[in-house]
């Protein structure tokens, strides 16, 4: 039992350090990514930027981006086995954020949430090997990033990654046949999962799913999911300041940076926020993000472009209901969150008043 | 009493410095030598030196996650506190850390 609960704490002090070495990062690319959105036109093959220094900007954010997930998978390994588990958490997180196959689905941040686990523990493994002393020398720099990538490498594409693929195209089934029924329990599934994995493989599923309904000239599904994308950062931003007793000043702080990527429609802002506290955060967002769908599904809203949230606001129809299912949807994510969450110990009120 | 330390929190910005003022404050006011490295979002701060962790008696960490260079304080005794705990409760963090070298 006492085992078990040292291995949990090993655990928890690898995600907070791997979320933390992450957060400059989702920053920096996502700050940088909705300032070049603004230059942005929203068109049917997503938002497109004229503007050739807004441009630019947006390709750096987007290497910010692509940084972030294997940062991420990196220090969860390197917290779990130290230095010589960077190398391959960071491979490994690297080829999770990395489309595979046919499909090209990537698994995104979850994927290597769980690649940089197992690369931890892989490492640390190989780290009590007994070996020659002849071989001391290179195990560091030869023999255990080489090991470690291989074998999870391919652990990852022939065990994680052909799941993934064959989830993916049944949920795009399941979801084509039950949008032909009932639109709010279409509406209520779609808000639940669209952003599950805040930009992983059901969202990409989703929005697989939403274009290809898209060319056959139906808008409705896309307009629902359009307006959830946001949701989730909006939704913590709102509740660290309608909850003071729930969250940190930190928390406060950070959050605001979450906001202005939700408002840009970048759903990757809540992130970080979600690693730390996944179990009460994620069910709010879902709910949140539900509430958004089922909403717009009311009110008629379309979408004939594949980004989200308020940045798209001129192109949509019926553009005041989808403020309408963006607002709710987050102000019903942040008061879940709010109640969900444990109220702060004592403890880190008193550090708080000492700030 | 000589007493070293790292304290670092997952932001990095405001708990691992009040964590360090209250460590280094509690045992200064029972006149014990005091160095607390800190490890905040920018970078290695107050940097612990070899001489100075071979001097020590004692290593506190209030860490809540990984730290670079924890492999300096083998072989030292090392009391693992929580950062939180630090700022709120050093003189409690302190006495339980003195149990190591009692």
């Amino acid at each position: 039992m006492e085992k078990i609960k040292n291995e949990l704490k090993t655990l928890q002090k690898a995600l907070m350090t791997g979320v933390s070495y992450m957060m400059p990062l989702v920053v920096a690319g996502g700050i940088l990514m909705a300032f070049s959105l603004m230059g942005g036109t929203p068109t049917a093959t997503g938002m497109k930027i004229t503007i050739p220094f807004l441009n630019n900007l947006n390709i750096i954010s987007k290497a910010g981006f692509a940084m972030m997930v294997p940062v991420l998978g990196g220090y969860i390994a390197y917290s779990i086995a130290g230095r010589p588990g960077l190398a391959p958490g960071f491979i490994l997180g690297f080829l999770a954020n990395n489309p595979i196959g046919d499909t090209a689905i990537k698994s995104g941040f979850l994927g290597a949430l769980l690649m940089g686990i197992l690369a931890g523990y892989f490492v640390k493994w190989m780290k009590s090997w007994k070996v020659p002393n002849s071989l001391k020398a290179i195990m560091p720099i030869l023999i255990i990033p080489m090991i470690s990538t291989f074998v999870l490498g391919m652990f990852y594409i022939y065990v994680v990654a052909g799941p993934v693929v064959s989830l993916s195209t049944a949920l795009i089934g399941f979801l084509t046949n039950l949008s032909k029924q009932n639109i709010i329990i279409f509406a209520i599934v779609l808000g639940l999962i669209c952003e599950i994995d805040m930009g992983g493989p059901i969202t990409k599923t989703v929005t697989i799913f939403t274009i290809a309904m898209m060319a056959e000239g139906m808008f409705a599904a896309n307009g629902m999911y359009r307006a959830a994308v946001g949701v989730p950062p909006l939704a913590i931003m709102l509740s660290t300041m309608l909850f003071r007793d729930r969250w940190t000043d930190g928390d406060r702080t950070a959050s605001k940076s979450a906001g202005i990527m939700g408002f840009m429609g970048i759903t990757e802002g809540a992130i970080p926020f979600v690693v730390n506290d996944l179990k009460h955060i994620l069910p709010s967002t879902m709910i949140g993000c539900a509430v958004a769908t089922v909403i717009a599904a009311l009110g008629g809203v379309t979408s004939p472009v594949p980004h989200g949230s308020f940045i798209t606001l001129p192109v949509v129809t019926n553009p005041l209901w989808f403020v309408v299912a963006i607002v709710a949807g987050s102000l019903v994510g942040a008061i879940l969150m709010g109640i969900t969450r444990p109220k702060l110990t004592t403890e880190t009120k008193l550090e708080q008043s000492k700030e | 009493m000589k007493i070293v330390g790292v304290t670092a929190c997952p932001t990095g910005i405001a708990h691992t410095y009040m964590a360090q003022e209250s460590l280094e404050k509690e045992c200064r006011k029972r006149g014990y030598e005091v160095k607390i490295e800190t490890q905040g979002s920018i970078g290695i701060e107050n940097e612990l030196e070899q001489n100075e962790i071979d001097a020590a008696d004692l290593v506190i960490l209030g860490i809540s996650i990984s730290i670079e260079g924890e492999e300096r304080f083998e072989n030292k005794p090392i009391y693992n506190a929580n950062v939180g705990e630090c700022v709120s409760n050093p003189a409690k963090v302190v006495n339980e850390a003195l149990k190591l070298v009692q």
